[in-house]
């Protein structure tokens, strides 16, 4: 009896054990980066930056000649854990990055003068796996 | 002994279930009538349409910031809610009340707000994402107008929680449907108030510059021509185009620079767009917008 007991038991202690190292929860970073948007910056979207399950996270928004945009990162560890945060204009061209002389900054503010689909991209430094979360704001 | 064993077992059998909600075997249940993207669509790409579409919101507060006044008449009645029997009109009007307490909000007119947090939990209950609206918080906030920000980071989060869960349970249709309303609610309003001053050019480019989310709108609804709500919508959204093929946008790109301040890289965009549209592109774009509100709000 107490076999059977232990091997139920054992089953069920695999069925509740811990997350995997590998597994990214950017869910829970998209939603704690909410609250740190700047005064004044009414939230938008939260984004997931899953750095494990893909090497590069992209998504796009239409942005608005005439009103300033925040982008920040929230990951574990150090402020960005190597995530870096671009913004590409319709064209592709590159018109904003967090990556600045080899500096990793946390927060980027756009305000934007021409209004069109901007892809906000979000890349690794390093090859190793990154899990964090991104929220976007707005004011005028 | 015989106890802990039945109650580990009978543990071990509910963690192992499908983990399907009731609410969410109801919301499956009650959408058998509704139709997804045609065969061959990717998913995903319709998600990332629908993504970036931009909050109306955003609309309501560059209307206060140009000084013009508040016009709950513009607005549709929360009242009007017994007249959306199909989840079509359900998820429609449900984005257009979105936008509708998305203006009150910003104008402090809470007491109008109240009412449409009302029909919009009553709809979202009916079509069975009720669960993502939390009327109760909402409903405190309202009730004092120093929670402005917290109210509209909460009312943000719950239609961003309702399209996510409407996406990931394949329902994308109703998802676009809700994202298509809120325009056109905010294109009805933005439409109304630029024609009432004429001279006011950023309010005319507001209405121009929708062209691009338009587009974008129109492309979402191509997937769907095998349903005939959504394709007879797509024909109304396509006379709307014509009205705005009179519109020129053009873009120049120029590099950007930047300083860090603070901590946060601020850059200065140095590009452009010039958006060409007078205000009788204005009055035809108010005319076609306005009839197919009409349809959606009738």
């Amino acid at each position: 009896m107490k076999k059977l007991v232990f091997a139920v038991f054992c089953l069920f202690s695999l069925g509740m054990s811990p997350i995997p190292d590998q597994t990214c929860d950017s869910e829970s970073f998209a939603t704690a980066c909410i609250p740190k948007l700047a005064n004044g910056f009414n939230f938008l979207k939260s984004y997931k930056v899953d750095g494990i399950a893909k090497d590069k996270v992209e998504y796009s928004y239409v942005f608005t000649k005439g009103t300033q945009y925040l982008i920040n990162l929230c990951a574990n560890g150090t402020a960005t854990d190597g995530i870096v945060v671009s913004i590409f204009d319709k064209e592709r061209n590159k018109v904003a990055t967090s990556k600045v002389n080899g500096q990793f900054i946390s927060a980027i503010a756009y305000p934007c003068n021409a209004t069109g689909i901007y892809y906000i991209q979000y890349t690794f430094d390093d090859p190793s796996a990154h899990c964090g979360g991104s929220a976007l704001g707005f004011k005028r | 002994m015989r106890l802990l064993i039945l109650g580990i077992t009978t543990t071990l059998l509910v963690s192992c279930s499908s983990g399907k909600k009731p609410d969410d075997e109801a919301f499956l249940k009650s959408l058998e009538n509704e139709t997804s993207a045609g065969a061959g669509v990717d998913e995903e790409v319709i998600n990332s349409i629908l993504e970036q579409i931009p909050s109306p919101l955003e609309i309501s507060v560059l209307l206060k910031e140009s000084g013009s006044k508040y016009s709950p008449e513009m607005l549709n009645p929360s009242t009007n809610i017994p007249k959306y029997n199909s989840n079509y009109k359900k998820a429609l009007n449900l984005g257009v009340y979105g936008t509708d307490l998305g203006y009150t909000n910003i104008f402090g007119r809470n007491s109008d707000g109240i009412k449409y947090i009302t029909s919009i939990k009553s709809l979202a209950d009916e079509l069975n994402i009720g669960q993502f609206f939390d009327v109760v918080t909402i409903g405190r906030l309202a009730a004092n107008s120093k929670n402005l920000d917290s109210l509209l980071l909460i009312t943000t989060m719950n239609f961003n929680h309702i399209n996510h869960y409407l996406q990931s349970q394949s329902r994308d249709n109703l998802s676009v449907l809700l994202l298509t309303g809120g325009w056109v609610e905010a294109m009805h309003v933005t439409c109304q108030t630029a024609v009432k001053n004429p001279s006011n050019l950023e309010l005319r480019e507001k209405v121009g510059e929708q062209k691009i989310v338009l587009e974008q709108i129109l492309l979402l609804f191509s997937f769907y021509k095998d349903d005939a709500n959504m394709a007879g919508l797509l024909a109304d959204l396509e006379s709307l185009k014509a009205a705005y093929d009179k519109v020129e946008i053009s873009y120049t790109y120029k590099e950007s620079t930047m300083q860090i301040v603070d901590g946060v890289a601020v850059i200065k965009d140095n590009s452009t767009t010039t958006i060409n549209i007078t205000p009788q592109n204005v009055e035809e774009i108010k005319n076609v917008t306005n009839s197919i509100r009409e349809k959606i709000t009738s």
